[in-house]
């Protein structure tokens, strides 16, 4: 298990390093630059601002001047948009926002998703089980960026009891809305693929067996269904959960979070070069991370995996 | 939002504690608007939408509109204007001009930063320097350029040393200015963020954190109390301001909300005091919310510009055509059924708004939308082009809703009208601006705002070696006549030639020429509605009682 560990740990670096490339170059690549505008500035202005920012360098001597602050100072470099700030001072507002509703909406999604498919599925075509599988389908066919202004007209206009957006530092109302509205069709999702892959556990042999031997039904569901059937949601919580905490920017948009997944495409259509790298690197790094965490969580209840 | 009555009575309670201690506080706290006597509320603040966030506000870095009103709390240059667009004293309370018209002598009242600091002509000259020197690298470093500051070009361009530039502090409440030839708008031209003090100590100690809410030492009646990137960002009162005893509001808060139409459901409750009113949406708003929806005059225009140069299509270099396309545009469809919001159909490209320009009489601008259509389909057919010889282009347009509406409706117009077939294609703003300028289009969308109040914001635009003719159109009668324009006591001959020209030539479609249009709370008061360049001071608002 261990060695299985180290395995996948190593065998993440090169993956990052190509990353990093590939967005370095994607970027280069993209028509326009940071400081070009609809006015279009005079070329000293301009050869003022790319001195500034080292853009006036060969790409290479970027490529290492960039990467050498990232491993030996953790230093992503100046924010070529938001001139008073440094891409680690956007990072550090951004990210922690996100982490929170990306968290709460993944704790969410997991706590009434999973209960609600083994209900569905124990008590399979019964009023229960319709019920869920309506609201699922219903969830995922609602789009989070309808359902945000949907959530702002009825909490924020008529009923007046949540803030319409904002953060302020994470207090609990500014929190409610973006967590129910990121949640919402990732439950759906865990709801139904635990419903189906509880139905196809329930129906194997063994549990025949169990049953057979008289074991009480919780007992069943408990001890014996439920690993089994709890693998095809570990592989898709793995990625949903990297999803979540890296932010959305329908979220960000609708509720003016101040959260990572806006700044992330903003940084692309501002061709903000060090910015974009700087929230590439650490989404990349983290869909890496929780992968691994995936696969060895697999391997746990897997043994044939770890082969 | 607006505080209940318990709040009120406690507030009216501390207004006549304060009334009774000092003068200062008494102004500050009084019910009524001492010279309105309007009724004043008991919360004096005011909430605005912000539509992304605020890339920075040092005066020297700044850039856009919305950043730029946020300095202008927090910081004050040597003049301001007033809500008509005219120039009142700020810092400076008046200037001398010499008599050979290049040195302005600033006389500068004696005020403090928001840290007891004096403010002195020697911040001044700091923070201009600051803003020509490369190693600053403002992307308005141009606009010192604009200024014609002695030896300013030579700075930002060759990397001459800033202590050379064209500024000195007689004494510390003396700037004078040195330029390199007159300009009659150079006062004006201080009332423009990138020319106002930033604290040299503050900057020097701080960085590029300068600016944040703990480090930031301003001039301005407000000070930065919170400033969360594309969340908020909030100013609070500067009891240290020279004017604070006549400032009514107390705190400002702008929200970034992304989406306009999700600002408008803020609006209604009660969230904003102030909100654009997203494209066609003008009329229900005014239904709705009576007294509360605003449109007027804005100095800006919007086209579409023929690629006339090497790289553009043979069919466009043939004035027929042009004029054609022009004259089959139906742009009272445009600004009464697309935009609706009293927006106004655009024959010329100087806006009427624009101070002491009066809108050429171009002639057909005069017709019916008759006569002009079938202007239009004899001057197309005359050009040779015929249902079985169709003319066909692209157009292009950065990515937006309104954009979008806009091009669907006028390429259907011509292919109704004349048969044209015009394929729409949008693009990324950045990649927009790069195709435009490599004069890698066939017809493109354009819009300006005017820099400044004054038509040749506009009509330098069309002269040949302006960056932003990205048609490429030449005419060296309209060079001649924007040139001679500068200097000439009645340049308004001029740009009227310059308009019928460009009505002649057809080098660009003029569509429309905007309007502002905002809901604005009807407690909150004192917008400058009639100043089209929309310069905003948070401090000559007040907020009355319901």
């Amino acid at each position: 298990m261990f060695s299985f560990i180290i395995r996948r740990t190593f065998s993440s670096i090169p993956t990052i390093l190509i990353l990093i490339l590939i967005s370095f170059a994607l970027m280069r690549l993209a028509p326009g630059s940071p400081f070009s505008s609809d006015r279009g500035l005079p070329p000293e202005v301009l050869a003022n601002l790319e001195a500034k920012y080292g853009l006036n360098l060969p790409w290479f001597e970027q490529l290492y001047t960039y990467l050498k602050g990232i491993i030996f100072s953790f230093d992503f470099g100046p924010s070529f948009k938001y001139k008073d700030r440094s891409v680690n001072d956007i990072l550090a507002q951004g990210f922690p926002v996100t982490l929170t509703y990306g968290l709460w909406s993944f704790f969410i999604a997991v706590a009434v998703g999973i209960p609600l498919g083994i209900a569905a599925a124990v008590r399979h075509n019964t009023k229960l089980d319709y019920l869920a599988v309506g609201f699922s389908i219903g969830a995922q066919v609602l789009p989070n960026f309808v359902m945000a202004p949907i959530l702002v007209i009825i909490f924020t206009l008529w009923l007046n009891w949540l803030p319409g957006g904002g953060w302020n530092g994470g207090e609990w109302q500014y929190v409610i809305m973006p967590v129910i509205a990121l949640s919402t069709s990732y439950m759906a999702s865990i709801a139904r693929i635990t419903r189906s892959s509880m139905l196809e556990v329930l129906s194997a042999n063994f549990i025949r067996t169990a049953k057979a031997k008289g074991l009480a039904n919780s007992s069943i569901i408990l001890n014996h269904a439920l690993k089994p059937a709890l693998l095809p949601v570990i592989s898709y919580l793995g990625p949903a959960f990297v999803s979540m905490i890296t932010g959305s920017v329908i979220i960000d948009i609708y509720f003016s979070t101040g959260g990572m997944g806006q700044f992330f495409v903003d940084a692309a259509l501002n061709r903000d070069y060090s910015l974009l790298m700087g929230v590439t690197i650490v989404f990349g790094v983290m869909t890496i991370l929780f992968n691994t965490i995936v696969d060895i969580a697999y391997a746990w209840l897997d043994p044939k995996i770890r082969l | 939002m607006i505080g209940n009555k318990n709040n009120f009575k406690k507030v009216a309670m501390i207004a006549a504690i304060g009334a009774a201690t000092t003068f200062a506080s008494m102004s500050a706290f009084s019910a009524t608007h001492p010279k309105t006597g309007e009724e004043l509320a008991a919360d004096q603040s005011y909430t605005y939408r912000l539509p992304d966030g605020i890339p920075s506000l040092d005066p020297q870095l700044v850039e856009g509109v919305e950043s730029s009103i946020i300095v202008r709390d927090l910081f004050e240059g040597l003049l301001n204007q007033d809500d008509l667009g005219n120039n009142i004293p700020g810092v400076a309370t008046s200037f001398d001009l010499s008599a050979d018209k290049k040195t302005y002598t600033f006389h500068l009242r004696k005020s403090i930063w928001s840290n007891g600091d004096p403010v002195t002509a020697h911040d001044f000259v700091y923070s201009w320097r600051r803003a020509v020197d490369p190693k600053t690298a403002s992307p308005y470093s141009w606009y010192m350029e604009m200024m014609s500051l002695k030896n300013g070009a030579a700075i930002t361009k060759d990397g001459m040393d800033s202590k050379e530039l064209g500024v000195k502090a007689i004494d510390d409440y003396t700037f004078e200015v040195t330029l390199d030839a007159p300009l009659p708008y150079f006062p004006s031209m201080v009332t423009h963020t990138t020319t106002f003090p930033s604290h040299q100590a503050t900057v020097e100690k701080f960085g590029k954190d300068w600016t944040r809410p703990k480090n930031i030492v301003g001039n301005g009646a407000y000070i930065l109390t919170n400033w969360t990137l594309k969340e908020k960002n909030v100013r609070e009162r500067n009891t240290k301001y020279w004017d604070n005893a006549n400032t009514i509001l107390n705190k400002v808060t702008a929200l970034v909300i992304n989406d306009e139409n999700q600002a408008l459901i803020r609006f209604k409750a009660g969230d904003l005091d102030k909100t654009e009113i997203p494209a066609g949406q003008y009329p229900a708003m005014n239904k709705s919310n009576p007294g509360e929806a605003f449109s007027f005059p804005r100095l800006c225009n919007y086209y579409y510009t023929f690629n006339l140069s090497e790289s553009g299509p043979e069919a466009f270099k043939d004035v027929r055509v042009r004029k054609a396309l022009s004259y089959a545009l139906d742009r009272n469809v445009i600004v009464k059924n697309v935009l609706k919001g009293g927006q106004f159909p655009a024959y010329t490209f100087t806006p009427a708004a624009t101070a002491g320009f009066e809108v050429p009489e171009v002639a057909y601008a005069t017709w019916t939308q008759k006569e002009r259509d079938a202007k239009a389909v004899a001057l197309l057919a005359e050009a040779g082009f015929s249902k079985s010889n169709p003319l066909k282009f692209d157009m292009i347009y950065n990515t937006d809703e309104a954009h979008k509406k806009i091009a669907t409706v006028i390429s259907q117009m011509w292919k109704q009208k004349l048969g044209v077939n015009a394929v729409l294609a949008n693009q990324e703003w950045k990649t927009f601006l790069e195709t435009r300028k490599k004069q890698d289009f066939e017809l493109a969308r354009g819009a300006w705002c005017g820099d400044y109040n004054e038509a040749s914001t506009f009509l330098d635009l069309v002269t040949t070696q302006a960056g932003y003719n990205h048609g490429k159109w030449v005419n060296t009668e309209v060079d001649e006549l924007m040139n001679a324009a500068k200097t000439s006591a009645t340049p308004n001959v001029n740009y009227t030639r310059v308009e019928q020209i460009m009505a002649d030539e057809m080098p660009v479609i003029p569509i429309y020429h905007y309007t502002g249009i905002y809901m604005i709370r009807d407690t909150l008061k004192g917008w400058p509605i009639k100043n089209v360049q929309q310069t905003i001071y948070s401090r000559t608002f007040y907020k009355t009682a319901k």
